[in-house]
């Protein structure tokens, strides 16, 4: 089992989610009608624990939305809006956080967001990557993060996780995309891009 | 007032009135107490997976695997002066956050690999508080040995010692 990745793989992974985040701004751009700008994303590998503190205060109470990941890439990817970020982009639907719309809109906004994500890593790598359907919860961002680090990476050492930002513009509020893969695979898209 | 966090995989005791263990936000994960209330002493381990533990256990912190994680938090308690024979549990978690076809229902079998390891060593359940599809918190306080579950943006209750409600583990 892998437990460390060379700075030459992380910058590689980091490469593949900035093309990935990028596929996704141009979406989100389109869906919402302004610009989006995305930040240079983050990859670590992380012991578990470290791996959720990573994300922010366990106690936190936000909303993810997660789609799990199968066919060549089995993993999780996740969205996660602390509750302003719901309201500004609900907002920028047309929409009221509380109705019975904003819940359905934003598990399509994340779906929208994954496959345009996912779908830019699958024609560059050549990985068929299957999406599942989105699952929204709102809870504490620990019990969030640990329920998916142990579905998706519970046996391994390290969570591999690559952090984008997808950032709306003129509106304070920027949209994190997390795309964690089993440690399988990881080691499938860097034998892709010739790393493996 | 200090408390002591213990993370996911973690495990931890106290027997100091003032210093609480807690594990904030278990999903699927359970936080798992092990108490002497004569004896002042308690534990807590916030275990994350079934197990089998196996080799991969001496690599992951020593409360990832209900079936290594609860012998190794009953070794640390009775080293931190609780007497084997007085000691009881409570659990706390297991819930099924994201529920979907094809997923591991892995709340649900972290708390039957918890009863079935606590079970082997015969220690006894005095309350449990699992399942269900909320995250919660757990706390343990040493100054009177009180279990306390909180649910997101839920209230803080007693689920072991004063105050708490008498329900069936």
């Amino acid at each position: 089992m892998r437990t460390n990745y060379t700075e030459i793989e992380l910058d590689a992974l980091r490469e593949l989610a900035n093309i990935g985040a990028g596929t996704a701004a141009t979406s989100l751009s389109g869906l919402l009608g302004i610009p989006i700008d995305v930040n240079v994303p983050t990859a670590a590998a992380l012991p578990l624990a470290d791996a959720i503190d990573a994300t922010g205060p366990a106690e936190l109470c936000v909303t993810g939305v997660a789609i799990p990941l199968d066919g060549d890439l089995v993993g999780s990817a996740l969205m996660l809006f602390p509750e302003q970020d719901v309201a500004t982009l609900c907002g920028l639907l047309g929409l009221e956080p509380d109705s019975e719309y904003a819940e359905s809109a934003l598990g399509e906004v994340v779906n929208i967001l994954c496959a345009s994500y996912l779908g830019a890593l699958g024609d560059m790598t050549g990985l068929q990557i299957e999406l599942g359907p989105p699952e929204q919860v709102y809870d504490m961002l620990g019990a969030i993060m640990g329920s998916i680090l142990a579905m998706s990476v519970g046996a391994s050492d390290v969570a591999l996780m690559l952090d984008s930002a997808l950032i709306i513009e003129g509106q304070a509020c920027s949209l994190s995309f997390l795309l964690i893969p089993s440690a399988d695979g990881v080691d499938g898209l860097l034998a892709q891009l010739g790393l493996g | 007032m200090a408390e002591i966090s213990v993370r996911m995989g973690e495990l931890a005791t106290s027997s100091d009135a003032d210093t609480p263990l807690v594990s904030i936000g278990l999903g699927s994960c359970i936080g798992l107490a092990l108490l002497d209330a004569s004896a002042g002493v308690a534990g807590l381990a916030h275990v994350m997976l079934p197990g089998p533990g196996g080799d991969a256990a001496a690599k992951r912190p020593p409360g990832t695997f209900a079936d290594t994680g609860v012998p190794a938090l009953l070794e640390a308690v009775l080293a931190a002066g609780a007497r084997r024979m007085c000691l009881t549990a409570v659990i706390v978690g297991g819930a099924q956050m994201f529920g979907g076809a094809g997923r591991m229902q892995v709340g649900q079998r972290n708390e039957e690999a918890v009863r079935e390891a606590l079970r082997a060593v015969r220690i006894p359940i005095a309350r449990a508080e699992t399942g269900g599809g909320s995250g919660r918190t757990i706390r343990v306080y040493l100054d009177d040995i009180r279990v306390t579950s909180r649910a997101a943006g839920g209230t803080e209750e007693i689920l072991y010692g004063a105050g708490a409600m008498a329900v069936a583990a």
